[in-house]
């Protein structure tokens, strides 16, 4: 059973600009998720969107920050089974390779994934239009 | 999220589980249940008791075909737990869209 999301994607730009993107809080929280997040090992971090409209919170430690590997939990509000968020980047010339791995998902055990689908089925849809609005 | 995921989720949780799980995928057809417990090295009871929790799931069916029980597996129940893993799979595409705006505007 397939228990690993893996993304690759190509960004045209370099290395140090996409890694500033994923790992510094006020970019994190422009195009990603509020977020309260130091990209420093032991750190407690914490994603959360929108709260009036009933958005859920990601919370998690940070495993790895070192340029350009990026390694946190993502533990979602409501639920306490710890999934694995892993950013790879790779300098591709004046392109940077990203390497987005998801991991764990299927450990999700049967209440906490009830209440976890339960709670992304809503809010989830809320917050990424939300998200969508400010972007644009 | 319907009671019937619930017991799917709860079934593949266990090593074990999904290992007699796997075994019957491979062989494709009914095993008995003695037959699969001599590839365990857990007690019958113990075997048994996971296959009803596979039963409860809908991924193993069971028939009894004289003093036998034959199992079998059936994959179709995991298709809910895939529909799980596609939202998160959609939900880091969208993000990785967003991410490509973000660095485009930031020249």
């Amino acid at each position: 059973m397939e228990d690993c999301i893996k993304k690759e994607h190509v960004f045209n730009h370099p290395i140090s600009k996409v890694w500033d993107a994923i790992s510094k809080e006020e970019e994190i929280s422009s195009w990603f998720i509020k977020a309260d997040f130091k990209a420093q090992k032991g750190y407690q971090y914490t994603f959360t969107a929108s709260e009036e409209k009933g958005c859920i919170s990601i919370t998690g430690e940070i495993k790895e920050a070192d340029p350009y590997t990026l390694v946190y939990t993502w533990v979602v509000e409501n639920t306490d089974t710890v999934t694995t968020v892993k950013w790879e980047l790779i300098e591709q010339g004046d392109s940077t390779k990203l390497i987005l791995e998801h991991s764990g998902i299927s450990a999700y055990p049967g209440d906490s994934a009830v209440a976890m689908f339960n709670s992304f089925s809503g809010g989830w849809a809320d917050c990424i239009s939300e998200l969508e609005k400010f972007l644009n | 999220m319907s009671e019937r995921t619930n017991r799917i989720f709860k079934a593949i949780a266990d090593p074990t589980r999904r290992e007699i799980f796997h075994a019957l995928i491979l062989a494709s057809v009914a095993l008995p249940i003695t037959q699969i417990a001599s590839n365990f090295e857990i007690s019958r009871q113990g075997v048994t008791k996971h296959i009803k929790t596979l039963e409860e799931a809908g991924l193993v069916e069971i028939h009894t075909q004289g003093r036998e029980r034959f199992c079998k597996a059936n994959a179709e129940p995991l298709t809910q737990i895939n529909h799980w893993l596609q939202f998160y799979a959609q939900f880091w595409d969208q993000s990785l869209v967003k991410l490509g705006k973000h660095l485009d505007k930031k020249a």
